[in-house]
């Protein structure tokens, strides 16, 4: 049992060397005019100039410049300055930059404050000059006040795992791991699955090479599954999450395939056929059926057949074959693994029109792209292309399916969001598609009705080319008089029409008799509200999981340790999944590579001294482990205090507030500081400021 | 080595230099002539009150374009600088010290 | 000054955002950067831009503080101002001849004060401004420059030493000679980015001759604080335009110029330039005549959108050809598709012509890495392996395979980190055979 001396030694560390004189810089960011056009920045360093403690107050057109950067450094050096005070953008953008300059410079990174005079001042100041420059000089003061009292801290630093948990088995999921294990990392990848490949499974042909999808993802496949450092799970899911980057606790929860790895190919063929249960085949898009003990497609991985828990019966036919390889009963087991990070990369799925959006579900004739693919596949060699039974003459695809939607034209999703974005890969899909259609069966029309095409990628705006060497016909509608699909009148030779105002042809309005319409619909995120919520990570308002920041963390979600490859994220095609991927695998060799991660320092602190062991903070915490009540001795008395456990502490000072003796605090963010800042915000600004 | 030798050395570095750049010192000399001769005149202009381009470009006869470059490079060395604005154009004036 | 020999682990060719990222990834997993940049700093075409979509971060808010990162990396070495000059294989490896070229200055003692600057009496165009502004014959490159070290030109000096005169930690050194330096590097990842349309590359469209016809990198410098006029103003003659025209595809999807794709960037760039121009300009009209509006990124749609709702017109139009008035306003014939192709001539103040981006470097001779037939390096498996080139052991990033836009360089130079990092991880187990099976080798060399 510890004794008093600890408890005293722990709160000597806390206070700050005594007698040391607090030499404060301050410095105003013109942040490239973003802050300067508004708030007159020479006015506040002025200001701030003449306040206790600041012995220097400068500006400069871009602190976080070389230049900006090496002018704190040499205030730190050469002037004695040792709190530092930046007024910028955002902290999210550039605090580390800051603390990383103040520790160059050989001070403490935590002697740093960083104010946001962007986000909280200019942006939002509409112009008005007087007031965002008063505004400024207010939150810089609080900030000064604040680093009066701020204190060296030194960050987390915890033991990292060398392994990575990768959330999803199709293309951004296989090249991460793969990225992530060859760089000498443990991967564990799970896919929700029986089957790994994802989406990229049901395509054909690929653009911008003409490539085979199954056979680069077959290939992709082999490399990640004979990769030692690669466990695969499939039809795993995950089920729980504790702990931090560099040390998560991931649960997970495995059904079982009911078909052993070691069930002979040949029998595995007659047990499926032996099987009665016919359900539509999700990787046809239900354009076909399949059986409930299944393969996704000819050649998929693992080539062991998975039973439908879902929908099958139990019947026992499939065990009539050869029982030894077969198990009807699902036990799924729940297993726990140790992981320094996690990769997201759960994929997309199309969009799936409502019931009479563009005649869909109400007309046969009214199919999806990715349907069409499969159809095309399905078809093989056949000369003509049929559909329900008809020759199929005359074909309308129609672009931005659920995508680009405008509030008030289109109906909203079911959260009563409309797609506002573009899904960037249909328009080179849809052309590419139109050219295969055309190559393979010339008497079939195809007539594209379009918006804008998108081919924007490297080698994409070939196939808008050929598509009209093609003779493709285009018809161009604007987004607010979309077109309609209407049954067409009796005795016609197509059974549908697509209207169209046309502004090729000065806004005419067309009727294109057709016998299939092909809807080119959008990307939307797979619905993974659960793991959004165990992972605490956040979507963006179009629903897609949202990265720090597109071009500084454009790999990272907020949460430490839990990085975004691939559609998640939102849409791209084959190529940018990848890109993406290997992205966040660097990302992933990054935190996990040198064996150490640091956590902010920013987390709950107990005065032993002051602390009576109410248990009032332990009541109120929401964090696992973060908080507890030990028994320590003190003068041969046996006594409870509270004890934080920094790791598992995120800061967000619920128990500050709980505690009745004013015994805990949040380091870097106290009530002393915050008491400071506030009585700094709502001082009276000196006499000659007032109105400026 | 004394601070005379240094001199000396430099002096012929500076020799040998141009010898070997003869053709683009020559280029740049030239230039330099031009341009202030140009600057002569635009402050020859602005000397009694600030100018638009197109009001210097008048009155030396230069286009309103190559005006324009010189006050930009003028400016960013604080020979000239920006006084308010005359209609859709800046105003300019000299700062006092300048001398070509 | 650097050593004449360097051992590094990775050689990054090219200073800009996908150099520099890919180098910061690199360096952040352990791993020794060579970073060479041919110009005097780095930071690439990013740094001269205003603000970038779809955020309106200021652009220097974003590469600044990468440009600073990479400078103080321990794990990195910067060469700035040096140039590759021959790559040869070496047991797995290569081995690079840098050219240091002459800064006369001092790197060592130079502060960066541009006293020198100020005592030069040669102003000349200053390409970071598209040469709409001046800089010195010796100069700090631009504000933000990183190094922030003079470099003199000597192919526009006056050799008057003026310079020399009063600097005062006699930095400038006119003996500087032409140094060679050796770098041996496991692998190398090329960065070597874009050139844009040049202004002239359209006869039709006037560029380069009719005054108020500008292209969008200059548009960018207009726009930005550290630009040339401080304000947007037209050229010609300095008046603040009051009518502004975007013509898109000003270089792309021309089979004319031999430029049949699309450079995917000009659609963002124009909506957003025009966004700021209408937050200088509040009263100014712009207009943006397209062929298609490509707005495919993540937020990039709802950019467009919200640039519709600004007030921005957006007219679907060929533009044919572009003349100018008596006043040097410009005039654009324009094929208005919407109205049954009529055909209109307006009258704008000013003219941007949104550019696109062609192959800036072909590393065929000194790298033995191909290009395709647009230019852009090569890659055999796009999709599955977008930065591997066709040479083992050399990866590419950024522009230099293709047009994309400043997130998907970042999202390319993070996955050449990636490649890079495994592949050197392989030379290393191959070279020691204990820790990696036989397999693994194979697979990853396949």
């Amino acid at each position: 049992m510890p004794e008093t001396s600890e408890i005293r030694r722990q709160k000597d560390s806390q206070s700050n060397p005594q007698g040391e004189e607090i030499r404060i810089g301050v410095y105003t960011c013109h942040c490239g005019g973003n802050i300067s056009d508004v708030v007159r920045c020479e006015k506040v360093a002025k200001v701030l100039s003449e306040m206790p403690n600041v012995v220097v107050s400068r500006t400069h057109m871009a602190m976080c410049s070389d230049a900006g950067q090496a002018m704190v450094e040499e205030d730190i050096r050469e002037r004695g300055v040792n709190r530092v005070v930046i007024g910028a953008c955002a902290p999210s953008l550039h605090e580390q930059t800051f603390r990383r300059t103040v520790a160059r410079a050989g001070l403490n990174p935590y002697l740093y404050y960083h104010v946001c005079l962007r986000e909280q001042d200019s942006w939002v100041s509409g112009g008005d000059c007087e007031g965002a420059t008063e505004k400024a000089i207010r939150l810089m003061a609080a900030g000064i006040a604040k680093a009066r009292h701020l204190k060296a801290l030194d960050p987390i630093r915890l033991d990292a795992k060398q392994r990575a948990l990768v959330i999803g088995g199709g293309v951004a999921g296989l090249r991460s791991a793969w990225d992530i294990a060859r760089r000498g990392i443990q991967v564990t990848l799970i896919e929700k699955s029986p089957f790994l490949g994802g989406r990229m499974a049901q395509l054909e042909t690929t653009f911008p090479a003409g490539e085979t999808a199954r056979e680069l993802l077959h290939d992709l496949i082999e490399r990640v599954l004979a990769h030692p450092n690669v466990t695969v799970h499939t039809r795993a899911e995950l089920v729980g999450v504790r702990g931090y980057v560099g040390d998560f606790h991931v649960q997970i929860r495995r059904q079982s395939r009911g078909v052993s790895d070691d069930f002979a190919q040949a029998q595995a063929e007659a047990a499926i056929a032996a099987c009665p249960v016919e359900v539509p085949d999700e990787f046809n898009y239900g354009l076909t059926t399949r059986k409930a003990i299944y393969r996704a497609y000819p050649g998929c991985t693992p080539a062991t057949p998975a039973i439908d828990w879902e929908n099958c019966t139990l019947c026992g036919k499939c065990l009539q074959v050869n029982g030894q390889g077969i198990d009807l009963e699902n036990k799924p087991e729940t297993f726990e693994i140790n992981v320094g990070a996690v990769v997201v990369a759960t994929g997309f799925r199309p969009y799936e029109p409502r019931q009479g959006e563009y005649g869909y579900g109400e007309f046969p004739e009214v199919v999806t792209l990715p349907q069409l693919i499969r159809l095309l596949a399905l078809a093989g060699e056949s000369e003509g292309l049929e559909w329900n039974g008809h020759p199929v003459r005359n074909i309308a695809m129609i672009h931005c399916v659920g995508s680009r939607q405008i509030e008030g034209i289109h109906e909203p999703q079911p959260d009563g969001q409309v797609n506002d974005y573009c899904s960037r890969v249909c328009c080179t899909a849809t052309l590419h598609l139109a050219n295969e259609l055309r190559g393979r069966f010339p008497n079939v029309n195809v007539f594209d009705v379009y918006q804008d095409i998108r081919t924007y990628g490297r080698g994409h705006e070939d196939y808008y080319t050929q598509a009209s060497a093609n003779m493709v016909r285009f018809l161009r509608f604007h987004a607010e008089e979309p077109p309609e699909v209407v049954p067409a009148p009796d005795g016609d030779s197509c059974p549908v029409l697509v209207k169209i105002k046309d502004y090729l042809t000065w806004g005419e309005e067309i009727e294109v008799p057709v016998d299939l319409v092909v809807l080119a619909v959008g990307i939307m995120p797979r619905p993974i509200d659960d793991l959004i919520k165990m992972l605490k990570i956040s979507p963006g308002t179009d629903r897609f999981l949202l990265e720090v920041h597109p071009k500084l963390r454009p790999v990272e979600t907020a949460v430490p340790g839990i990085v975004l490859a691939g559609t998640a994220q939102g849409p791209m095609n084959i190529q940018e999944s990848c890109a993406a991927a290997s992205a966040a695998a660097a990302k992933v060799a990054v935190l996990l590579g040198q064996g150490l991660v640091e956590l902010e320092p920013f987390v709950a602190r107990v005065d032993p001294e002051r602390c009576r062991g109410s248990g009032q903070c332990v009541e109120v915490c929401c964090y696992e482990d973060a908080i507890s009540l030990q028994t320590f001795s003190v003068n041969g008395r046996e006594v409870q205090r509270a004890v934080v456990t920094p790791a598992n502490c995120t800061g967000c000072g619920a128990c500050v507030s709980a505690c009745p003796n004013r015994a805990i605090d949040v380091q870097g963010w106290t009530l002393e500081q915050y008491e400071a800042m506030v009585d700094a915000i709502a001082a009276d600004l000196p006499a000659s400021e007032v109105g400026v | 080595m004394n601070g005379k030798e240094e001199a000396k050395k430099r002096t012929q570095l500076l020799k040998r230099l141009r010898e070997e750049h003869k053709d683009t010192v020559a280029r740049t000399q030239a230039l330099l002539k031009e341009q202030n001769a140009i600057r002569k005149q635009i402050c020859q202009v602005m000397r009694d009150a600030p100018k638009t381009v197109p009001e210097v470009a008048e009155a030396t006869g230069l286009p309103a374009s190559q005006v324009l470059w010189h006050v930009t490079a003028m400016k960013k060395y604080n020979l000239v600088v920006e006084t308010g604005m005359c209609g859709e154009y800046y105003l300019y004036r000299r700062v006092e010290e300048t001398k070509i | 000054m650097a050593s004449d020999k360097l051992r590094v682990d990775a050689l990054v060719v090219g200073g800009g955002i996908a150099g520099m990222q890919s180098a910061l990834d690199l360096a952040d997993q352990g791993y020794q950067v060579a970073l060479v940049e041919k110009e005097a700093s780095i930071g690439g075409k990013m740094i001269a831009l205003s603000k970038v979509f779809p955020t309106l971060d200021c652009c220097s808010c974003i590469t600044t503080p990468k440009m600073s990162a990479v400078a103080h990396h321990r794990n990195i070495h910067l060469l700035t101002y040096c140039e590759v000059q021959s790559i040869r294989e070496n047991g797995g490896g290569f081995v690079a001849q840098v050219l240091k070229k002459p800064r006369y200055v001092n790197e060592d003692l130079c502060t960066g004060c541009r006293q020198c600057e100020y005592a030069c009496p040669i102003d000349l165009p200053d390409p970071f401004d598209r040469g709409y502004g001046a800089h010195r014959a010796i100069r700090v490159p631009f504000s933000t420059a990183v190094p922030q070290i003079a470099v003199l030109d000597i192919e526009n000096c006056l050799l008057c030493g003026k310079c020399e005169q009063v600097c005062p930690v006699s930095a400038v050194d006119f003996t500087q000679t032409p140094q060679q330096l050796e770098i041996e590097a496991g692998s190398i990842v090329l960065a070597t980015g874009y050139e844009v349309t040049p202004r002239d590359a359209k006869k039709e469209y006037g560029g380069g001759k009719l005054p108020n016809v500008i292209d969008a990198l200059f548009m960018e410098r207009l726009l930005a604080p550290t630009g040339p006029y401080g304000h947007v103003l037209r050229p010609g003659d300095g008046k603040e335009p009051e009518s502004i025209a975007y013509v898109q595809c000003a270089g792309s999807r021309d089979q004319t110029l031999g430029v049949p794709y699309c450079s995917r960037v000009c659609c963002m760039y124009a909506i957003k330039q025009a966004m700021l121009i209408s937050g200088a300009l509040p009263l100014a009209d712009v207009t943006i005549y397209y062929m298609d509006i490509r707005t495919f990124g993540k937020g990039y749609e709802q950019f467009y959108q919200n640039a519709k709702a600004m007030g921005i017109e957006f007219v679907k139009g060929k533009v044919a050809r572009i003349t100018e008035d008596e006043n040097q306003n410009p005039i654009v014939r324009v094929e208005l598709i919407d109205e049954g192709s009529r055909v209109v001539e307006r009258t704008h103040d000013l003219v941007v012509l949104s550019v696109g981006m062609l192959p800036r470097y072909n590393p065929q001779p000194l790298y033995g890495v191909p290009v395709a037939d647009d230019g852009f390096v090569e890659v055999p498996s796009p999709n599955i392996s977008p930065c591997v080139t066709d040479r083992p052991g050399i990866f590419v990033t950024g522009t230099a395979a293709g047009p994309m836009d400043i997130v998907d360089s970042i999202m390319t130079a993070g996955a050449a980190a990636s490649e890079a990092a495994a592949y050197l991880r392989a030379r290393k187990s191959a070279s020691s055979v204990s820790t990696t099976t036989g397999k693994e080798r194979e697979l990853v060399y396949a």
